[in-house]
């Protein structure tokens, strides 16, 4: 496995100056986030996000499995992300590291720990059957800030999943094809973004939004903000670094929040952009499983 | 310069028309020169194995397939910006480009080097280098100095500035002898007419060095923004393919931002 590619002393040196002079590599704001873009695929649940040059493919899957034993009403709710050698060749099948668990274990906090789904809604019957709903996530390229990809991603995709309708007669449980009854959206509670600042100079005073590659391989620290656009915090991770002041670090939340509120409207526009794309009317919208019956 | 350049896909047949012969028959006729992207297969055959434009050039007896790729291969007398990794005992390692072989540089190989005045290089520094020795299956050697004359010519260590990413095509349109008429290239000139003072250095292996030109007093690069601008000018001519008229809306537009 060959090492990661690691910046010349001249970039290391001149991503710092420019920064002590207000100045991004591609002329950005510090608080400016690359041209983010969301796109679904063609079945449920496939959301493709890119942030500049970064690109996250997150698909979501549902099948029906049998309960945890000790948790016989919930359904059971997991996110994989894998880093292919295609990403780079630094990354190894079956050998994760530390980026990839870091990623795993953000996400896990962010979007499960967080009861951004409703983990109950999925228990069809209590103690033998549930929906299995599993998220995958693939970097395809990575230009730094993949958890803030991921994360939106993740998100995109759920919210954008639909799982086959299913009804309970007499004790038999029926599982309905898209062709019989249109497939329904997951009982989604609300949707956590994750927003990574990262910070620079010699005591951290040069906090950024969004940073590139090569940013992240300069940075001293950084501190990754989940929160939803009604300014819940689901979890702040400082993982090492240099300390960073507390007023500092308050000031960075206030501009996380705006940024959430950001992601969420836009996130909400391309669902109904989508949904008005994928809107046959007539028959079909009146067979809607989402309908009252 | 042929006027007419052809695309060719892997595979085709090259016409015979298109193969230069020599223009006057009674000198002796040089030996016929390939260069990228094509195979000569005995007895006659010559074989694309890229996708690009075939260029030809009669009064040299040459022909090649010019193409835009992101691997580097090295060839001897490319001008490359390599990074030092590490110091050997008498050769530094270099690399050309992350994931491969490393380059082997020799502690002497720059202007005026002895056992004792040789450069310091701590790894992670940059050389401008000339690409001495590029065989398929050895690292490939390079030099900061002309073997030949002992001068430098312009390479050797490069301090301070800042490194951007290019495409190998774009690289090689920007070391072309008449890059505006040619490559139609025209981002530095125009930079420099809207009075921006930097310096650059092009390598071949898809790196561009751009710094700040030291002012009256002798700082080096005191603009950081002035790189900045000229580093993203080049990075999006190059992405999005800009011809001479938007290359000249670009550096309007990001000259009027900076001030």
């Amino acid at each position: 496995m060959p090492r990661e590619a690691e910046p010349s002393l001249n970039e290391r040196e001149f991503v710092l100056k420019a920064l002590q002079e207000n100045t991004r590599l591609d002329g950005r704001e510090l608080d400016q986030y690359r041209p983010l873009e969301l796109t679904f695929g063609d079945q449920y649940g496939v959301a493709d996000v890119t942030l500049g040059k970064t690109r996250v493919l997150a698909k979501a899957s549902a099948e029906v499995t049998v309960p945890y034993t000790d948790r016989p009403l919930d359904g059971i709710f997991n996110i994989a992300t894998e880093l292919s050698p295609m990403t780079s060749p630094a990354f190894e099948v079956n050998r994760p590291t530390e980026t990839e668990v870091l990623i795993s274990r953000l996400l896990e906090k962010t979007v499960r720990r967080s009861g951004a789904l409703d983990t109950e809604s999925l228990c069809l019957v209590a103690g033998q059957k549930c929906w299995s709903i599993r998220v995958d996530v693939h970097v395809l390229s990575h230009d730094g800030n993949l958890i803030d990809a991921a994360c939106f991603a993740v998100v995109a995709a759920l919210r954008h999943f639909r799982k086959p309708d299913t009804s309970m007669e007499g004790g038999v449980l029926t599982v309905y094809t898209p062709a019989e009854r249109e497939p329904v959206p997951l009982s989604w509670l609300h949707s956590p973004f994750c927003i990574t600042w990262s910070f620079f100079g010699e005591e951290g005073e040069i906090a950024l939004l969004d940073a590139t590659w090569l940013e992240e391989q300069v940075r001293v620290g950084s501190c990754t903000i989940s929160l939803n656009k009604h300014g819940e915090i689901c979890q702040i991770a400082k993982l090492g670094g240099t300390p960073v002041e507390a007023v500092a670090l308050l000031q960075c939340t206030n501009v996380a929040l705006s940024r959430a509120k950001d992601f969420s409207a836009f996130l909400d526009r391309k669902l109904a952009e989508d949904a008005k794309r994928r809107d046959k009317g007539g028959l079909l919208a009146e067979l809607s499983a989402e309908n009252d019956r | 310069m042929a006027t007419e350049r052809p695309l060719v896909l892997p595979g085709d047949v090259i016409p015979p028309s298109l193969i230069p012969t020599s223009a006057n028959p009674n000198k002796k006729q040089q030996p016929l020169r390939l260069g990228p992207g094509l195979r000569h297969i005995p007895p006659s055959d010559i074989v694309p194995t890229v996708a690009g434009q075939l260029i030809t050039v009669p009064h040299k007896n040459s022909m090649w397939v010019e193409y835009n790729s992101s691997r580097y291969t090295p060839t001897p007398s490319d001008l490359v910006i390599a990074t030092i990794s590490r110091s050997g005992p008498d050769f530094y390692y270099a690399s050309l480009s992350p994931y491969t072989a490393n380059a082997t540089l020799p502690h002497l190989s720059f202007e005026g080097a002895t056992k004792k005045t040789r450069p310091q290089l701590p790894p992670g520094s940059l050389v401008y280098a000339r690409v001495t020795l590029a065989n398929k299956h050895m690292d490939p050697e390079i030099e900061c100095v002309s073997s030949a004359t002992g001068k430098a010519d312009g390479l050797g260590p490069l301090k301070d500035g800042m490194v951007f990413d290019i495409s190998l095509g774009f690289a090689r349109r920007l070391l072309m002898a008449r890059s505006k008429e040619e490559g139609k290239v025209e981002v530095l000139e125009l930079l420099g007419e809207e009075g921006l003072a930097f310096e650059t250095a092009v390598g071949r292996n898809g790196k561009v060095w751009v710094s700040g030109a030291s002012d009256a007093k002798g700082n080096e690069g005191v603009n950081a923004k002035t790189v900045v601008v000229v580093g993203r000018a080049l990075q999006e001519t190059d992405t999005k393919r800009l011809g001479v008229e938007q290359q000249r809306k670009l550096v309007k537009k990001l000259v009027r931002e900076m001030r």
